[in-house]
């Protein structure tokens, strides 16, 4: 489908923009927007939208460019600061794993209760577990898959 | 400097507060493309959200992208439309979060312009832009405050060229009725 244009448009937006219209633009000019539907059209809108830019005032630049350079900084720091913070997630993590390890090597209550789980476990009884597979399947799927749509419905949210 | 393990993150804030920020223009520049620039963004921010404290906050968050983006610029009309087209997507995700909460299109605008001289033709243009879809708002306003062309505003919104004429023939036309000329 194709729109009507009028070639006039450009010039009757330029008098309207550069606050020409309607004192100190064109008769001529003036003659055919009378009688252009698009052109009035045009001078409505324009004129609409001019008027409403007398309001305007904006920040001081000063203000924006301090808050910019200060959010920048601060980003900068919270950058910085990542890969430290990683690293030492990493390293209390292995110093957790080591002192596991000594305590795990060197305590005899530990080391019972340990061989205590490993024959329950050797006994367990799975005719159980195979007789109601449909319940512990469905079980394992409501466990993984709720948070899994929870998540999903308040990131789209 | 910033990645040695043993920098403590108060060290670090006062090494950062030495310096400026990398942005990629200076403080003067700047000013300069702000003087340019500010008034006409603020003004299409205003009426695209309808919340003058709301283009307030993202006139500043524009700028701060605009900044952090650091892009090679070929001229000042690439900035500007650079810098409309990042406003535009800050408006568009404010008005996703705004779905559920906050005034209405234009409440606090008319509140403020009722002091004023221009309360009445406010009041009207407020009313009208109510009346028309976010997109069409951008675009009048682009075309016919900013004197933007057709390939700026389609660029500036993410829409094909050619089908930005239409669309701008009918948002204009039904503008035009709702501010009483027909």
């Amino acid at each position: 489908m194709s729109h009507p244009e009028c070639e006039f448009e450009p010039d009757v937006l330029a008098a309207v923009l550069q606050s020409r219209w309607p004192e100190r633009a064109d008769s001529a000019l003036r003659a055919h927007v009378a009688d252009c539907g698009i052109c009035s059209d045009v001078v409505a809108v324009a004129g609409a939208f001019e008027s409403a830019r007398e309001e305007v005032r904006v920040p001081d630049a000063g203000g924006i460019w301090w808050r910019s350079q200060l959010r920048a900084r601060r980003e900068a720091v919270t950058a910085a600061g990542r890969p430290i913070t990683a690293a030492q997630v990493i390293a209390f993590g292995c110093a957790m794993g080591l002192f596991g390890a000594c305590f795990g090597a060197t305590s005899a209550w530990f080391q019972s209760a340990l061989a205590r789980i490993a024959s329950r476990l050797s006994n367990f009884d799975t005719t159980a577990l195979t007789e109601h597979s449909f319940i512990v399947v469905g079980s394992i799927a409501v466990v993984l898959l709720v948070p899994t749509a929870v998540y999903v419905v308040l990131a789209r949210d | 400097m910033f990645h040695d393990a043993t920098f403590t993150h108060l060290a670090r804030g006062e090494a950062l507060d030495d310096g400026a920020a990398d942005f990629p223009m200076d403080e003067d520049a700047f000013r300069g493309l702000y003087d340019r620039t500010a008034r006409g963004l603020w003004a299409y921010l205003a009426r695209v959200t309808g919340d003058r404290e709301q283009a307030d906050d993202l006139l500043q968050e524009t700028y701060y992208r605009f900044l952090r983006a650091a892009a090679a610029h070929e001229n000042e009309t690439h900035r500007r439309n650079s810098l409309y087209r990042i406003a535009t997507n800050l408006a568009r995700d404010a008005r996703r979060r705004n779905l559920t909460r906050g005034p209405s299109y234009g409440e606090e605008i008319e509140r403020v312009a009722s002091d004023g001289h221009s309360a009445e033709r406010t009041a009207d243009l407020t009313r009208a832009l109510s009346s028309l879809k976010p997109r069409e708002r951008a675009m009048l306003w682009l075309a016919y405050a900013e004197g933007a062309s057709h390939h700026e505003i389609a660029d500036t919104l993410g829409v094909r060229p050619a089908s930005l004429k239409p669309m701008l023939f009918r948002a204009r036309q039904k503008m035009a009725a709702l501010l009483g000329r027909k």
